[in-house]
């Protein structure tokens, strides 16, 4: 005999105290929401209705694929404008405890997170008293080779091309997220009471001689400082900018890289390598993106020929399943 | 038993009392003096005596001092004692207790511990994400939640408020006080008035009524809204004011409180001027119970005897066990699963991290060195911290927003049930209750269904049917209909002149019909007087709490005796020739279940003394000496065939000695403290002997409206029907065969008392058994053929008896022998009839069937106060909303007003929700491998370094924002097939038997899922990265971008494709497409891509890092970005698509056919289906 207790039912029938909640049920609303009766289009999906999808798919994707793996086949033509990357293998940028190692704060220009910059930047905090600038692991590591690249000429004269070093990064970062301590006095001012990290040779307001590339703003830095997602990594270094429609920008001919080598690799097993490079509509070099692409369209195809012979094969006993229910 | 000072001792007391010299503080020799009697007392009390040191019910005794007079002196000692003040508190928490106490209750779940562990890990360590990632979510859930219960327990305090203030009236030092109900004690006097609600357990000391009673509705305590009738103490009837009840001077000594309603015991000691107690016996028909409501009478004065929480009404308070889900269950054992996965993901990564670090260029290069204070740490430490810190990373894996989610959908998804226009009853103006929402899913799961028999299979609106009066049968048809039409069968009995002494006994058995009954009458017309005719039409004016005596009594006013009402003691009632007779009530033998009869003994005007006696056929053809019992017997048993409940009538005259013996048994076993109710069951045995048989009724209980296509529906989903009733087994066969559950061709196997007197319980078991296994093994060879419609039914028949023997552990303790064996048998029978079972056997039943090997679900349905326990012990509880009172309806799951309702609570919203909740399930664990495989993956890439692989904003909103609102509205709306399909093919439900979404064949597809579209995912974007060819935009437009996208870049073309892939995933699970679904979907999409926008468009100051700074931007603006996206989509969705062709074309459950029908039908129709909808479209 047990019964579920409740203050408020008894209140409900006692007269004596105050009336409790005594709404009285009502009819509940005729709404095609409420009795879940809301118009609905109600697709299934049947080999019927499966079969166009898997062509059309791959309809789609094998000229795509097609299209893609051409262009990006094609890219070795080394016309319009090209770019120089410098790579590294085996170089952790994404480790946590390196992708956290920077200030935001201070690269903004912050003046206050100039000479107190963020713990994330142990121990690449401070030095000999001094605040950092721009502290972390991942300033403290730029890349700091230098290439230069020369035409050899009919006479075995080197005649160098023109590196463009600006218009490398994001221009968001160099214009927005990055920025130089606030003022009107010279770099060197600004960056009074910080010093250059740790493994750098200049400090960072001697990073270029153009007033407009150097310190935090430096394209060169702020290329570095996004950090890259696997440990084999390219980055765009410098710009080769084609100097009319009717040469080539880079003909065919010897070429001679001088590298001013001051970036350390062995001891992490690293590599370095150097990538000349041209886009299409599509980015770089990509066979990835083109074979897939083709793949995925054949096996769609191929999907969409195997269903229409199942379908056609067990419609039969299907209908006749139909009947015995 | 809190502050109810009991004194030591007196636990034996009872025995002492009646056999010893008096001792102990209330034993003396005027105590005990009325107990001197000569009578069966004493022998009964020594008799008992051997007992009562053990195992006795009254196990405490408390005295309550009437009006806190002190006894006289010498009479007793005076031990004021302390008990609870009459406060209810219903409520959990207290204003100051409610932060710490609600928090710890949280915390209690398990859910909710592992994730405040995994946000304190988040505090206290270094961890790779933010605290924030998991602390705002929990912060949410716990806060919500907290609110919920704040509010519940807040309207509980205004309860208890309401309740613990309404004035009460006191009677103190002769006057009428006015105090708050909570300051009411122990011993109190207390004034009810009229319709007012008696404010704690009393004694009813006296009335306003001239014959010491009262009537009083128990409608909110058992849900019976007849009226009962109470006694007042014999010698304090005759205080009537004040001042009077002032002066009275007694104690009273009762049990200590106990939560049965129905019984009480104790004594009152009235101190006269002579200073020599008088002792009454106390029972139930003297106590008030706290939440019963006074009616028909003008004021009663009462002795408190339970205050507060002590009352049995606050006894009887029981929170209903948590009851839980199939569904829940296999979600518990899924993440058990998960959490494994978890651990070993941390575990394998912690020691990978370490191989890798073997090689210190690798632990510490050049670029990236350690602190100062990292290197100091110790070995383990540091190993520990980095476990820990990889569980935080993929913690996301057991998702706090599941439960939220869940538990939403099952609070918003149970208001369509109670929306439903289809199961809202206009007669009782009130559609479908839901009490608890965690068991909407388990309506989909039912495979056994306990059924109560009356009330809901049948009507329990009772029509008197005929009557067989010495062998000749009379039906009122004709008279009820028109004015004494003179129909053939009503007149060929009246002018049969059955000669003198027949019509003697004719109209005795009317009078016994009109006497023998516990109705009140309803005393509107009180003031009409006697002479009220019968032909006014006012019949409807009975009360009982037995149906079947109101349409006794009714019938019989058709035969021209009319009953009138009982005053002072006297019933009177109207005969054929409109004469007014008046009885003497002596004594009324009541009803119970066991006996399964009552008897009352009169007292004519011509002072015979006689005994009527009404009852079951087998209880009281055993008792009778005298009459045409075959002829009555036949008559009998062709009427419980017919499904019509049959009583049967006696008496017997009693001369004045007889009757005087009886009186004295009677009082004996009356003042009896221990065993009452045993020792007045034997006299009433005593007394009910020797009986002259009148006659027969046959009263019919008609069958609920539709009941047989519902029993049947049920039968067809695969469901097994079993009645289970109180019921005899004639009648209750005959309902089971009108409602379809028994077949013309189910052949009946009988497990009853009277086969169990011809063989032993073992042989008709076994033989049994024999004749079903055969069958079964010949229908296992035909069930390829599917020739299911050609099979045997067998239906079984137990009743309450045998049942008890099966239940009975053996003598060796092999108790599980017939039990197993009964199960078999069970389990191969399509339906089962449990006649005459006791509440508790039902409950029994459940149990038995509920933990039986398969672990099946079990539903009971059930009206009455004798069906909570079966519907408490089912997985699911449904209550009737019927005539017998309302307390199954509260103490049941869901309550619904008929039974034909049950049809589409389990074939439709029990499927739908089904459905739902395990899509629900399966795809939250899904979307979140999804979510965290490519982190574990990137763990590989990044040195185990615990770098994450997405934003920490990505991180918390994943389930909260982006991918939560699609799957919760999925989980409310889905509709696979459409309502009427389910409805009209119950087969369909077999479908999702067994918790078929829900096996480990189905969670281990959808995980491998999972993890296949996060392999896509992560090395889809690797190969884009790897080969760097996503390393510029398109520089058709402009040419000084030509960007380098960096780990946040991956993270995010990673996730995007996440995204997309797990909604459009969901998208394809769809069947229901309303608007509000696209509206949803699309837009959650759309969030996400705004969202993104947002979050990278702007330096958020608040921000310590702006990592996320154009980074989707630019992701967008480069062509190979969205090439990689259409792609990777695609190719993640494409092995869920064609597995649900395939295994649609090739293995096709029921449903889909149902689906694949559907569609080609509406293909035919476009016309009518596009008005339809348009049309409803305008309702909406």
């Amino acid at each position: 005999m047990a019964m579920n207790y409740n203050a408020k039912d008894e209140v409900d029938g006692g007269p004596p105290c105050p009336p409790g909640g005594t709404a009285k049920t009502r009819r509940p609303d005729n709404t095609a929401f409420k009795q879940q009766r809301l118009p609905a289009w109600q697709p299934i999906l049947t080999a019927g209705t499966v079969l166009p999808t898997f062509f059309i798919i791959g309809l789609i994707f094998i000229p795509i694929g097609i299209g893609i793996f051409v262009t990006s086949n094609n890219i070795r033509e080394i016309e319009g404008n090209v770019f120089m990357y410098y790579g590294l293998s085996n170089f952790y940028q994404n480790h946590r405890r390196y992708v956290k190692s920077r200030d935001d704060g201070q690269l903004n220009g912050d003046p206050s997170a100039l000479l107190n910059p963020s713990k994330e930047c142990e121990p690449y905090r401070r030095n000999e008293d001094k605040p950092i600038a721009p502290c972390g692991a991942i300033a403290n590591s730029m890349f700091n080779d230098t290439l230069e690249l020369f035409q050899v000429g009919n006479a075995s004269d080197l005649m160098p091309i023109t590196l463009k070093k600006k218009g490398i990064a994001w221009w968001t970062d160099k214009n927005v997220k990055f920025r130089n301590p606030p003022g009107t006095d010279p770099l060197e001012e600004r960056f009074k009471g910080t010093t250059k990290p740790v493994n750098w040779v200049k400090p960072v307001y001697m990073l270029d001689s153009d007033e407009d590339n150097n310190g935090f703003i430096n394209e060169d830095f702020i290329v570095w400082m996004r950090t890259a997602a696997l440990p084999t990594f390219r980055k765009l270094y410098r710009l080769i900018e084609r100097k009319n429609d009717l040469h080539p920008t880079l003909p065919a001919g010897r070429y001679y890289l001088n590298i001013t080598y001051n970036y350390p690799v062995h001891s992490f097993d690293g590599r370095k390598r150097m990538i000349l490079s041209t886009i299409s509509w599509m980015g770089g070099k990509n066979p990835f993106l083109g074979i897939a692409y083709i793949t995925i369209g054949s096996i769609s195809f191929l999907l969409g020929v195997v269903l229409l012979v199942i379908n056609h094969k067990y419609r039969n006993s299907s209908n006749t399943a139909d009947i015995t229910i | 038993m809190g502050g109810a000072g009991v004194e030591v001792g007196s636990r034996d007391r009872p025995c002492k009392w009646v056999q010893l010299p008096p001792s102990g503080p209330h034993t003396d020799q005027h105590g005990s003096q009325p107990w001197e009697d000569p009578g069966p007392a004493h022998t009964d009390g020594s008799v008992s005596h051997p007992q009562c040191a053990g195992e006795e019910d009254w196990v405490d005794s408390r005295t309550v001092y009437v009006g806190h007079r002190e006894p006289p002196p010498g009479a007793e000692a005076y031990i004021p004692q302390r008990y609870p003040d009459n406060r209810i508190v219903s409520s959990k928490y207290t204003f100051w207790n409610f932060v710490p106490k609600n928090l710890f209750e949280q915390f209690r779940r398990v859910a909710n511990f592992y994730f405040l562990i995994i946000f304190l890990v988040q505090l206290i360590i270094d961890t790779p994400t933010s605290p924030v990632t998991s602390g705002l979510p929990l912060f949410f859930v716990i806060t919500v939640t907290a609110i919920k219960q704040g509010y519940e327990d807040w309207l509980r305090h205004k309860a208890d408020n309401a309740m613990n203030q309404c004035p009460v009236h006191f009677v103190q030092h002769g006057r009428l006080v006015r105090k708050q109900s909570r300051k009411l004690r122990v011993g109190d006097i207390v004034l009810v008035k009229e319709d007012e609600t008696f404010p704690c357990d009393l004694i009813f000391l006296s009335s306003s009524r001239a014959d010491g009673t009262c009537h009083v509705t128990t409608a909110s305590l058992d849900g019976e809204s007849s009226h009962k009738t109470h006694y007042a103490v014999q010698d304090t009837k005759g205080f009537h004011s004040e001042e009077d009840i002032d002066s009275l001077h007694a104690t009273i000594e009762c049990e200590q409180p106990q939560p049965d309603l129905y019984k009480f015991v104790g004594r009152i000691n009235v101190y006269n001027d002579q200073n020599d107690p008088v002792v009454r016996p106390l029972g139930s028909e003297n106590l008030l119970l706290r939440g019963a409501t006074l009616k028909n009478t003008e004021k009663i004065f009462g002795v408190a005897i339970y205050t507060g929480m002590e009352t049995k009404m606050a006894l009887n308070y029981q929170s209903k066990s948590q009851k839980r889900s199939a569904v829940e269950k296999s979600m518990n054992t899924f993440l058990i699963v998960y959490l494994c996965i978890l651990i070993s993901k941390a575990l394998v990564n912690t020691v990978l991290k370490y191989v890798w670090q073997s090689t210190p260029f690798q632990d510490e290069p050049w670029y990236s060195r350690k602190t100062e204070a990292e290197r100091q740490r110790s070995l383990f430490l540091r190993a520990f911290t980095d476990f820990l810190a990889f569980m935080v990373l993929f913690n996301y894996i057991i998702p706090v927003s599941m439960y939220v989610t869940v538990e939403m959908q099952k609070f918003l998804g149970s208001y369509f049930i109670t929306w439903d226009n289809e199961m809202f009853d206009e007669e009782l103006g009130e559609g479908p209750l839901v009490n608890t929402s965690d068991l909407n899913e388990e309506l989909g799961q039912v495979e056994y269904v306990f059924t109560d028999k009356t009330g809901t299979l049948t009507e329990n609106n009772m029509e008197f049917r005929e009557c067989c009066v010495e062998g000749r049968v009379c039906a009122p048809h004709a008279v009820c209909n028109g004015q004494a039409l003179p129909d053939a069968s009503a007149t060929d009995m009246i002018d049969a002149s059955p000669g003198a002494s027949g019509r003697e006994r004719e109209e005795l058995f009317f009078r016994a019909l009109c006497l023998c009954h516990t109705i009140q009458v309803k005393d509107d017309e009180e003031v009409d007087g006697p002479q009220k005719s019968p032909d006014s039409g006012k019949r409807s004016a009975y009360i009982s709490s037995s149906p079947d005596e109101v349409a006794l009594v009714e019938g019989i006013q058709r035969f021209g005796f009319t009953y009138l009402r009982l005053k002072d003691n006297y019933m009177e009632l109207l005969n054929r020739d409109n004469d007014v007779e008046r009885f003497e009530l002596l004594e009324i033998l009541s009803f119970d279940s066991v006996r399964r009869r009552m008897s009352v003994i009169v007292k004519s005007a011509a002072g015979e003394i006689y005994l009527f006696c009404k009852g079951a056929d087998s209880s009281i053809f055993p008792r009778v000496i005298e009459g045409k019992v075959d002829q009555i017997r036949s008559r009998v048993e062709r009427n419980a065939v017919e499904g019509l409940r049959t009583l049967c009538v006696a008496y017997k005259r009693l001369v004045p000695e007889e009757y005087e013996g009886i009186c004295k048994l009677l009082q004996a076993a009356r003042v009896a403290l221990q065993d009452r109710d045993k020792k007045l069951a034997e006299v009433y045995e005593q007394i009910e002997t020797d009986l002259v048989l009148l006659g027969a009724t046959a009263v019919e209980d008609r069958l609920q409206e539709k009941a047989a296509d519902t029993i049947e529906a049920l039968q067809k989903a695969g469901i097994k029907v079993w009645v289970l009733t109180g019921d005899k087994m004639e009648t209750a066969a005959a309902t089971c065969y009108a409602c379809k559950l028994f077949r013309r061709n189910t052949q009946l196997l009988e497990v009853t008392t009277k086969r169990l007197e011809e063989h032993s319980l073992h042989d008709v078991l076994f033989e049994l058994s024999k004749t079903v296994l055969r069958c079964s093994a010949s229908l296992t060879r035909d069930n390829f053929s599917g020739l299911s419609a050609d099979m045997q039914d067998y239906g079984l028949i137990i009743d309450g008896a045998a049942l008890s023997l099966i239940m009975k552990p053996r003598e060796d303790g092999s108790s599980s022998n017939y039990r197993e064996l009964f199960l078999d048998i069970c389990r191969n029978c399509s339906a089962v009839l449990c006649c005459r079972m006791a509440p508790l056997q039902k409950a029994q039943i459940v149990k038995l069937i509920k933990f039986s090997k398969e672990h099946p679900i079990t539903l009971a349905i059930g009206d009455g106060a004798n069906d909570v326990s079966m519907i408490l012990e089912a997985h699911v509880g449904i209550g009737v909303i019927g005539k017998e009172g309302r307390q199954a309806a509260r103490n049941s799951d869901y309550a619904i007003p008929k039974f034909k309702h049950l049809k589409k609570m389990l074939l439709v919203h029990g499927h739908f929700y089904y459905i739902r909740i395990s899509e629900l399930v399966q795809y939250f664990f899904y979307k979140n491998v999804c979510f965290i495989f490519p982190q574990f993956l990137y763990q590989f890439f990044c040195g185990f370094s615990q770098q994450t692989l997405y934003d920490t904003a990505y991180l918390t909103l994943y389930n909260i924002s982006f991918t939560s609102l699609p799957i919760l509205l999925y989980s409310l709306m889905e509709q696979h097939v459409a309502m009427d399909t389910l409805k009209r093919d119950p087969a369909l439900y077999r479908d999702i038997a067994k918790n078929a979404l829900l096996r480990w064949r189905a969670f281990i597809y959808w995980t491998l899922l999972g993890l296949f579209d996060a392999l896509v995912f992560f090395f889809g974007a690797y190969f884009m990265f790897e080969n760097t060819t996503v390393t510029s935009n398109g520089q058709i437009m402009t040419s000084n971008t030509h960007v380098v996208f960096g780990n946040w870049t991956f993270g995010t073309l990673v996730f995007t494709v996440m995204v997309f892939t797990v909604t459009l995933k969901l998208a394809l699970d769809t069947h229901y497409w309303t608007w509000i679904n696209h509206f949803v979907i699309w837009g959650s999409l759309l969030f996400y891509v705004v969202f993104s926008l947002l979050w990278g468009g702007v330096v958020w100051p608040f921000l310590s890092y702006q990592r996320m700074y154009y980074v989707f931007i630019q992701l967008l603006s480069s062509g190979p970005a969205w090439l990689a996206i259409v792609l990777l989509v695609t190719v993640s969705l494409l092995p869920d698509v064609l597995k649900k062709v395939l295994c649609r074309q090739l293995w096709p459950s029921a449903i889909e056919r149902v689906q694949t029908r559907n569609q080609c039908l509406s293909v035919e129709q476009p016309t009518v289906f596009m008005l339809s909808q348009t049309s409803s479209s305008l309702t909406f």
